[in-house]
């Protein structure tokens, strides 16, 4: 079922497959150009309280995306 | 056969780039700006050839620029390959998370090919590859692309020399036209990313053990409790020490400029020279030049705190409480820096890459409250709140002193969440995409070796400005009585004249000429209505001042209203001055200073009237 990467927890994995239409053209290439982009496997690694953003492992590297971005990146 | 006198280092950010260009290089170093934004070009001469020279580009993300400040730097190297003088593009990978390195030298690549200019590639880090045993065969790379690739690692220097033998040769063997295969400059965006991934594949192994290393330690620093508590002692440390450890700097920069206005002025008789020496110039520039210790302190420290990997950690921490008044994690330590002082916190917003968030934080800074104000409240709250403590815990004059600290803070929070949902403010943003690099000891030379070009370029940059002010401010002051009376100086008539805008605030001349003068710098408010109540030394003992101002017809409505206009209004020329140097011009200081005086007018005027009418 397909569901935001925002939505997974410390630990869940899930394969990245497309982007919200909403989220904005230049995000979707910044986020390409770091790996985001579909058939790509990411797993949340930390999901701090309060609303902080998470953190992502994508290839070899750990991103923090906060709620704005996150939410636009669908996976399964 | 190629000769080299001139090269470009280029990388993503965090990629090692800027230690290895200080390794090549050593202390000749120039830092120059592009034209109207916050990005920094570095180039100087190789400590191993003197007649090569190396230029570090900023670190970019991608050829494809999202922000303004990332096009103008995309723009700007581009215009570079089509110089001719340029020989060598050398693109450095982070050996450590490999694929992204490679992808980001790809797009390097491809550019390179369209101009035709030669391209190396380092991989760098192999400190810390080799440490973790993970393999990575730079030799195959090399040989699938036709590029050299030079493992090394910066920090610890394995393999440079191996690099500078070859730049040393002048003369490198490699038929540059033939590098890389073909077909890469015909690439689309996604067959380049399917390139480097599977390059990334062959070549390297996708390791995790520096990941799990580094998820352990974010555990500990992004956990509610230890990661809260973590924050807390590193703020506070780095607060104080703007405070307290640049205060001896400080003391002996003083005490050395007196010395020097000492010795000059021994010669020289009394008179107008002599009194220009002794005010203008040696009390403008001990003014400005105080300043570069608290500058050097926490530039040393906003360097070790990012180098080790912290400063990412820190934004995530922040981001959320702040993105409520449009800023984001990274505006935290400018703003707490402009606490201490305007200044530092102004060079602190430089690691905000959102050209919007970074604007925004440039416009909350000033209403910090900064040290400066401290004399201002300092004299006019022993003016109007008595001495006297509630339920003897709560003293009224720290309530009070603690009331305009949040005012000013909460001031700051609101300009920028009525700004960012305006046009006013720049509509170039930037997603919170931080990469948390991993933590490692901050290589220590480096970070020392660029906070004091921070502070050198702050007394080269903003120094003349600051200058140009307080001479004009002095001139004023100063004739056409020769100093011997500042109420009958121009500055006084320019006082007087202006005693209309200030009477609806109960305000009478002096207080105006004193306003007027203090816009050069806050603390300089007391010194000047102590010489207008004819009090001497009266930065430095306030009691009889106080006494003066209590004697006079100041009512607690106008005092009210003057601590308003100092917690608001923008008077400090250094700040403005370093506003000028890092934003690239003089529109951002104006707005700001503008847009404060106004606000803090207005404020005043109205907190006279609702006192008055209670």
């Amino acid at each position: 079922m397909e569901k935001s990467i925002w939505k997974l927890k410390a630990g869940q994995k899930c394969v990245i497959t497309e982007y919200h239409s909403e989220l904005s053209p230049s995000y979707q290439t910044r986020l390409k150009d770091l790996g985001f982009h579909p058939g790509e496997e990411v797993q949340c690694v930390a999901s701090p309280s309060l609303g902080a953003p998470k953190l992502y492992k994508i290839n070899n590297a750990i991103f923090a995306l906060d709620h704005q971005v996150a939410q636009g990146v669908y996976c399964e | 056969m190629f000769t080299v006198s001139e090269i470009l280092l280029i990388g993503t950010p965090n990629s090692g780039k800027s230690l290895l260009f200080n390794k090549l290089t050593g202390l000749s170093q120039k830092v120059a700006n592009f034209p109207g934004v916050t990005v920094e070009v570095l180039s100087g001469i190789a400590n191993f050839n003197n007649d090569l020279k190396i230029i570090d580009y900023p670190g970019i993300y991608s050829m494809t620029p999202i922000s303004t400040d990332e096009k103008v730097a995309v723009e700007n190297f581009r215009k570079a390959l089509g110089d001719e003088n340029l020989d060598l593009v050398v693109c450095v990978m982070d050996a450590t998370r490999f694929e992204r390195g490679l992808h980001f030298a790809l797009q390097v690549v491809q550019e390179c090919q369209a101009k035709k200019k030669p391209v190396v590639l380092l991989a760098n880090m192999m400190d810390v590859i080799s440490k973790h045993k993970v393999p990575l065969d730079c030799k195959g790379l090399s040989e699938a692309l036709n590029i050299p690739v030079f493992p090394l690692s910066a920090k610890t220097g394995v393999g440079i020399s191996d690099f500078q033998n070859e730049i040393k040769k002048k003369v490198v063997d490699l038929d540059f036209s033939k590098q890389c295969i073909d077909d890469i400059q015909n690439m689309d965006k996604a067959t380049l990313r399917k390139y480097s991934h599977d390059l990334s594949k062959k070549y390297s192994e996708r390791d995790d053990i520096l990941i799990k290393s580094q998820m352990k330690l974010d555990s500990f620093f992004l956990n509610t409790w230890t990661g809260g508590i973590t924050f807390f002692a590193i703020m506070y440390i780095l607060f104080q020490s703007i405070f307290t450890w640049a205060v001896p700097a400080m003391e002996a920069i003083e005490g050395g400029v007196e010395w020097l206005s000492l010795i000059t002025l021994a010669n020289i008789p009394s008179g107008v020279a002599h009194d220009f020496i002794k005010d203008a110039i040696f009390g403008g520039i001990g003014a400005f030049v105080v300043f570069a210790p608290q500058i050097f302190v926490l530039t040393l420290i906003m360097g070790l705190l990012e180098d080790s990997g912290y400063l990412a950690r820190a934004a995530v921490i922040c981001h959320r409480p702040l993105t409520l008044f449009g800023l984001d994690g990274k505006s935290f330590i400018p703003m707490l820096s402009g606490v201490a002082c305007a200044i530092p916190g102004v060079y602190a917003a430089r690691t905000i890459a959102s050209p919007k968030r970074r604007w925004l934080t440039y416009f909350a800074i000033p209403l910090m409250p900064c040290s400066a104000r401290l004399p201002v409240y300092a004299l006019l709250i022993l003016t109007f709140i008595p001495n006297k403590t509630y339920a003897g815990l709560i003293g009224y004059q720290g309530l009070a002193f603690l009331g305009l600290y949040l005012f000013g803070i909460m001031s700051g929070l609101l300009v920028t969440a009525i700004f960012s949902r305006t046009k006013l403010a720049p509509q170039s943003d930037l997603p919170f995409v931080l990469e948390m690099t991993p933590f490692r000891m901050p290589s220590i030379m480096p970070i020392i070796r660029s906070s004091l070009n921070q502070a050198k370029s702050f007394v080269t940059k903003a120094g003349p400005i600051i200058f140009i002010v307080t001479v004009a401010i002095w001139a004023l002051g100063y004739f056409p009585n020769y100093g011997e009376d500042l109420s009958s100086s121009y500055l006084s008539h320019i006082g007087r004249a202006i005693e209309p805008i200030f009477l609806p605030l109960g305000l009478e001349w002096k207080y105006g000429v004193a306003i007027l003068v203090s816009f050069l710098a806050r603390e300089v408010f007391v010194g000047t209505l102590g010489t207008l109540f004819g009090i001497e030394g009266a930065d430095e003992q306030v009691t009889g001042l106080v006494e003066s101002i209590q004697a006079s017809d100041l009512t607690l409505a106008s005092g009210v209203a003057l601590l308003v206009f100092f917690a608001i209004a923008m008077q400090c020329v250094s700040t403005l001055a370093v506003l000028k140097k890092e934003s690239g011009s003089w529109k951002l200081p104006v707005k700001i200073f503008v847009t404060y005086s106004i606000l803090a007018y207005l404020g005043a005027l109205l907190t006279y009237n609702l006192i008055s009418v209670m």
